[in-house]
C-alpha cells in the first residue's frame, strides 16, 4: 500500500532529474550569482565572504560604455548567435530534406560526413582551420585562390583590417556552423522518418512536387522539431565559447572580433586579468539574457501549440 | 565530599593533561635565525629533532626555457646540503623535495593561484618577479623582510642593489632574486657584411647614444633593398611585451611613479613607440603580423636562418631579443641548415660568427640607451611547509618557514648562481656569481661535471652543462654584463599586466594598420579609462606630438598592405575625432539594445496575453 503511494507520487520519478538540476545547474548559479557580488580575483577563495554589492556590475556597464572594445563584444555577440543559429537551423533542415530525399545508402555516408566536425577533437578541429585561413601563401585558402589566380597575394582572413569586422565574423560562424548544422541534421532527419510513409505516397500519387512535400507535409508535421532545434541551438550559441577561444588564441581571427559575450566571460575569469567577481557578474547577465531569449522564442514559435495535452486518465 | 573533590581533580587533569602537551609545544618555539647559515640549519635540525619531526616534505613549482632548470634544482640542491649538514651533525631529519616544472612561465602562475586556496600548491614559487606584487597584495607570500634583514651582510650585500629592490612590495621583501637577464639588440653580422656595413665600433656608439632608432630604421631599409635581408627586423609576439616596453624607456618615457605608486600612460613615449613600429611595417621592414607569429617555428628560424632565396627559414638584420637566445639557439632546432635541409641547432661557434650585439638603442639623440631586466625570483608560499606534521601550530609553521628561507639562501649560492647563468645564458644576480665567470678553475669544473652538487642535480643537469658550458658563452654573458647599468624593470605592480594587454592590443592595431599611431595612443587611454581599476591606479601624461616622425624630413613608403595607414606621423585632431566618433556609437548602441530588449519583452508579454 505504501510503496504504491510512493510510486504514485509524481515527485518520486521527477526526483533524480531535480537532484541533478539543483546539483548541477540550481546551486551553481546560486554560487555564480553569490560571487558577482563579492571581488573575488585570482581564485582567492576567502575573498567570497567580502560583499561589495553591484560593483562588479557597474564595472561591467562602464566597460561596455567606456571601453572601446566592449561595444564589440556586444555587436560580435549579436553577430555571431543570429548568423550561426541561422545556418544551424536553416542548413540543418536543408541538409536533412537532402538526406531523406536521397538513396539511404548514399544519405548515410553523406550524414556521417556531416557528423565528423562534431566528433572531430576541438584541437584537431581548431588545427585544420588555423591552417586553412592561415595567411601564408602556404595556407589552404591563400593557395586555392591563389592558384585560381582569384587573389595575388595571401590575406590573414581573420584578422586583416581591411577586411574586417565580417572576414572574422564570417569565420567565426562558418566554424561554429559546420559543427553544429549536424545537431539539426540529426533531429530534423530522425523526424522526418517518423512521418507515416503513406502520407508521402499519398502525396506523390496525387501528383505533388518533392517542394510541395517539403512544404505541406514535412516542415509542418516537424513543427515541434523546428522549435526545439531553434530553442536549444540559441541557448547553446549564446554560451558557446570553445571554439572561439581556440579560434582566437591561435590568431585565427581577431581578438575583439572574435570575442563573444560568453568568450569575454571565460577570458575575465580564466585569463590573464582572472577577474573572477566580473566575469560572474558578465555570466549572471548572460544567464538572464539566455532564459529571456528563450522564452520568447518558445512564445513566438508557439511551442505550447505543438506539445497538446496527452489524452485519456492516468 | 573530599573523596568526591580529588576524584573531579584527577578527571580534570587527566583531560587536562593532553591538552598541556601541545600548548607546551606550541611555547616552545624554534630558534630565532641569527644570519649564520650552517649554525641556524643546525638548530632547526635539532629543534625539529626534539619535537618529533623527522622527514619534511617541500616542493617547488618552476618554470622557463628547457636550459633553466636550476631554478628547480637549485631547490633541490639546497635541500641535499641541508640534509648532509644534519647528517653531519648526527640530527636524524631529512628533507625531500618534489619538482614541478612548465615551459611557460605565465601557466605557472595560472597553476599556483588556482591550487593555493585549495592546498595544492608549491612551497617554492620560482616565477618572475613580476607577479611579487599580486601575490603579495594578495597575501599567498611569506614577507621574509626580517630574514633578509638578518643575512644582509653574510648573503644579500652582494646581491645586485636593483635586483634586491625588484624582490620587494610596499617596502617588504617577498624573493630572492634567482637570475636576471639584458635585452641586446642582436644583429646579423653575415647581413650586415653584405650590405657592406662595418660594425666596429657600433656597441660603443649606442653606449653614447649616437645610434638611434632612426638609424636602426635606415640600415634595416638599406639592408632590405640590397636583398641581404627579407626582413629589417624581427622581435617577438605580444606576451613578450618586457622586450617592446623598452621603446619607452628608450624614447625618455616612464611606466610607474615612484612617488604615488601609480603606473604611468605616457603618451608621448608611448606614441613614438608606436610609430617607430608602424614605420618599420609600412616599409616592410617589419612583419605586419609579427604578433601573431609563433615562438619556435617562425620567429626564431627567420632570426637564425638563412635568406629565402637561399632556399632558407628567411632572415632579418636586427632582431630584439634577451640574453637567453644565445644558448637557446644552441640547444633547439631553429636553423635549417641549406646543406642537409635538416633543422638543427647552432653551434657555439656559429652563433658568434652570426651575431653582434648591442644596447637597445636610444630612441632619439639626446635619449639613453636601455635595457630591460625581468629578474626571476625564489618566492616562498605563505602557506610553505602544509604538507608536514602539527602545520597548524604556530610554532612548526614557524619552524617550516624559517626552513624554507634557509633554503632559498642555499639556493642563492654563488656556485648554483654562477652554473645557472651560464648554461641558461642569464646574468649572475649577485657579485661573487659573475666573479667565477672570469675564474678558469670554476670554468672547467662546471666543463667537467666536477661540480659541488649532489649526483641527483648533477644527472640532471648534465646534458645542458654539455650543451651550453664553453667559452664563448661565457665571454658572451661577462659581455653583456654592462648593460645591467642601463636596465630597467617593468613595474611590479598588481595591475600592470592589464595595461601590458592593452598595449600589446594597440600595438597590433597599428602593425597592422587597422590604427594609426595617434589613434592606438588613445586606443590605450580610453581603455585605461574604461578600467575602474586601472582608472584608479593609472597617471596619464604627456601629449601626442604633432607631426613627429621616425626619420625626419623622410616619410616612410606606404605599401599596399598598410590600408588607411601612410606616414609614420598622424595628426592627434584626427584621432581624436576618430576616437569620439566610437564614443558616440556606444551609447546609441547600447540604448538601441536596451530599446530591443525592452521590445522583446513587450512582444512576448502581448503573445502571451493573446494566448491566455
Amino acid at each position: 500500500m505504501r510503496a504504491s503511494r510512493t510510486l504514485n507520487n509524481p515527485l518520486f520519478f521527477l526526483l533524480p532529474a531535480l537532484l541533478l538540476i539543483i546539483v548541477f545547474y540550481i546551486i551553481p548559479l546560486v554560487i555564480t550569482t553569490w560571487v558577482s557580488f563579492t571581488p573575488l580575483r585570482n581564485w582567492r577563495i576567502t575573498l567570497l565572504s567580502k560583499y561589495i554589492g553591484l560593483e562588479n556590475y557597474r564595472d561591467l556597464f562602464y566597460f561596455i560604455t567606456h571601453d572601446p572594445d566592449g561595444i564589440l563584444v556586444l555587436k560580435t555577440t549579436v553577430v555571431f548567435v543570429v548568423f550561426t543559429l541561422i545556418v544551424n537551423v536553416l542548413g540543418g533542415l536543408l541538409l536533412a530534406i537532402a538526406t531523406y530525399i536521397i538513396e539511404e545508402k548514399v544519405s548515410l555516408t553523406f550524414r556521417l560526413l556531416w557528423l565528423l566536425p562534431r566528433m572531430t577533437p576541438l584541437a584537431v578541429f581548431g588545427l585544420i582551420w588555423y591552417y586553412f585561413f592561415y595567411g601564408s601563401p602556404q595556407g589552404t585558402l591563400n593557395a586555392f585562390l591563389l592558384h585560381l589566380g582569384l587573389i595575388d597575394k595571401p590575406y590573414f582572413w581573420g584578422t586583416d583590417p581591411r577586411l574586417l569586422p565580417w572576414s572574422a565574423w564570417a569565420i567565426i560562424v562558418f566554424v561554429n556552423g559546420l559543427v553544429g548544422v549536424s545537431y539539426g541534421m540529426i533531429i530534423f532527419y530522425s523526424a522526418f522518418k517518423s512521418i507515416p510513409p503513406e502520407l508521402i505516397t499519398a502525396a506523390k500519387v496525387d501528383g505533388a512536387s518533392t517542394w510541395q512535400i517539403i512544404r505541406h507535409i514535412l516542415v509542418p508535421m516537424t513543427r515541434w522539431h523546428l522549435v526545439f532545434v531553434t530553442v536549444w541551438q540559441l541557448l547553446s550559441l549564446v554560451t558557446s565559447y570553445t571554439h572561439l577561444f581556440v579560434l582566437v588564441d591561435w590568431r585565427i581571427v581577431d581578438k575583439w572580433h572574435g570575442t563573444t559575450w560568453a568568450l569575454f566571460v571565460f577570458n575575465e575569469a580564466f585569463g590573464d586579468v582572472k577577474n573572477q567577481g566580473l566575469a560572474a557578474a558578465a555570466a549572471v547577465v548572460l544567464v538572464i539574457i539566455g532564459v529571456l531569449l528563450g522564452l520568447v522564442t518558445l512564445r513566438i514559435m508557439r511551442f505550447s501549440q505543438t506539445t497538446p495535452e496527452p489524452k485519456g486518465d492516468l | 565530599m573530599r573523596a568526591k573533590i580529588l576524584a573531579l581533580l584527577l578527571v580534570a587533569a587527566l583531560i587536562a593533561a593532553p591538552l598541556a602537551v601541545p600548548l607546551a609545544r606550541a611555547q616552545e618555539q624554534p630558534p630565532e635565525l641569527t644570519g649564520n647559515w650552517q649554525q641556524d640549519v643546525i638548530a632547526l635540525g635539532k629543534w625539529f629533532q626534539a619535537h618529533g619531526v623527522t622527514k619534511i616534505h617541500f616542493s617547488v613549482q618552476a618554470a622557463g626555457d628547457p636550459n633553466s632548470v636550476m631554478r628547480m634544482y637549485g631547490i633541490v640542491e639546497a635541500a641535499n646540503r641541508i640534509n648532509k649538514v644534519w647528517a653531519d651533525n648526527g640530527i636524524n631529519v631529512k628533507i625531500t623535495v618534489d619538482t614541478y616544472w612548465e615551459s611557460d612561465f605565465k601557466k605557472q602562475f595560472d597553476n599556483f593561484v588556482t591550487q593555493y586556496d585549495l592546498g595544492q600548491n608549491g612551497d617554492f614559487f620560482v616565477n618572475s618577479y613580476i607577479y611579487i606584487a599580486t601575490l603579495a597584495a594578495d597575501g599567498r607570500l611569506l614577507d621574509i623582510t626580517e630574514w633578509v634583514q638578518k643575512y644582509w651582510n653574510s648573503v644579500f650585500s652582494d646581491f645586485y642593489a636593483p635586483l634586491m629592490k625588484a624582490a620587494q612590495y610596499k617596502g617588504k621583501y617577498y624573493g630572492i632574486p634567482q637570475d636576471t637577464e639584458a635585452r641586446p639588440l642582436y644583429i646579423r653580422k653575415d647581413v650586415a657584411k653584405c650590405m657592406g656595413w662595418d660594425l666596429t665600433g657600433l656597441a660603443e656608439k649606442v653606449k653614447k647614444g649616437e645610434f638611434t632608432w632612426a638609424d636602426v630604421f635606415l640600415k634595416a631599409k638599406e639592408a632590405k633593398e640590397k636583398g641581404c635581408a627579407d626582413w629589417g627586423l624581427i622581435h617577438r609576439r605580444g606576451s613578450a611585451h618586457p622586450d617592446l616596453i623598452q621603446f619607452i624607456f628608450a624614447y625618455g618615457g616612464k611606466l610607474y611613479d615612484n612617488k604615488t605608486g601609480k603606473l604611468v600612460v605616457d603618451k608621448t613615449a608611448i606614441y613614438k613607440w608606436f610609430a617607430t613600429e608602424a614605420a618599420f611595417a609600412d616599409a616592410g621592414l617589419l612583419p605586419r603580423n609579427i604578433l601573431d607569429w609563433d615562438w619556435a617555428t617562425q620567429i626564431h628560424p627567420t632570426i637564425v636562418g638563412e635568406s629565402k632565396a637561399k632556399g632558407g627559414t628567411g632572415n632579418t638584420l636586427f632582431d630584439i631579443g634577451g640574453t637567453w637566445y644565445w644558448t637557446e639557439w644552441q640547444t633547439k632546432d631553429y636553423y635549417l641548415d641549406p646543406h642537409t635541409h635538416q633543422k638543427r641547432p647552432l653551434t657555439p661557434e656559429e652563433v658568434k660568427e652570426k651575431f653582434y650585439y648591442t644596447l637597445f638603442p636610444a630612441g632619439e639623440k639626446g635619449d639613453k640607451p636601455v635595457t630591460l631586466s625581468q629578474p626571476f625570483m625564489w618566492m616562498i608560499a605563505a602557506n610553505t611547509g602544509k604538507d608536514n606534521p602539527h602545520y597548524n601550530d604556530p610554532a612548526y609553521k614557524k619552524a617550516y618557514e624559517e626552513l624554507a628561507f634557509l633554503i632559498v639562501v642555499a639556493a642563492s649560492d654563488p656556485v648554483i648562481n654562477a652554473v645557472h647563468s651560464i648554461i641558461s645564458a642569464h646574468v649572475p644576480v649577485r657579485k661573487q656569481a659573475s666573479a667565477l665567470l672570469k675564474n678558469k678553475t670554476f670554468i672547467n669544473n662546471l666543463v667537467n661535471l666536477k661540480l659541488p652538487f649532489s649526483q641527483q642535480v648533477i644527472d640532471a643537469i648534465a646534458p645542458i652543462v654539455k650543451k651550453t658550458a664553453n667559452p664563448i658563452n661565457i665571454e658572451f654573458l661577462a659581455n653583456v654584463s654592462y648593460m645591467l647599468d642601463y636596465t630597467h624593470l617593468a613595474p611590479s605592480h598588481p595591475y600592470y599586466n592589464k595595461l601590458a594587454d592593452i598595449f600589446k592590443d594597440a600595438l597590433d592595431k597599428v602593425l597592422k594598420g587597422e590604427m594609426k599611431p595617434a589613434d592606438a595612443v588613445n586606443y590605450v587611454v580610453q581603455k585605461v579609462k574604461a578600467d575602474p581599476d586601472l582608472k584608479d591606479n593609472t597617471e596619464i601624461i604627456g601629449e601626442i606630438p604633432a607631426h613627429w616622425s621616425l626619420v625626419p624630413q623622410a616619410t616612410t613608403t606606404t605599401s599596399p598592405a598598410a590600408g588607411t595607414q601612410g606616414t609614420a606621423t598622424t595628426s592627434p585632431a584626427q584621432a581624436q575625432t576618430t576616437t569620439g566618433k566610437k564614443g558616440g556609437g556606444h551609447t546609441g548602441l547600447i540604448i538601441g539594445t536596451i530599446v530591443l530588449i525592452i521590445i522583446i519583452i513587450a512582444a512576448w508579454l502581448a503573445v502571451r496575453g493573446k494566448g491566455q
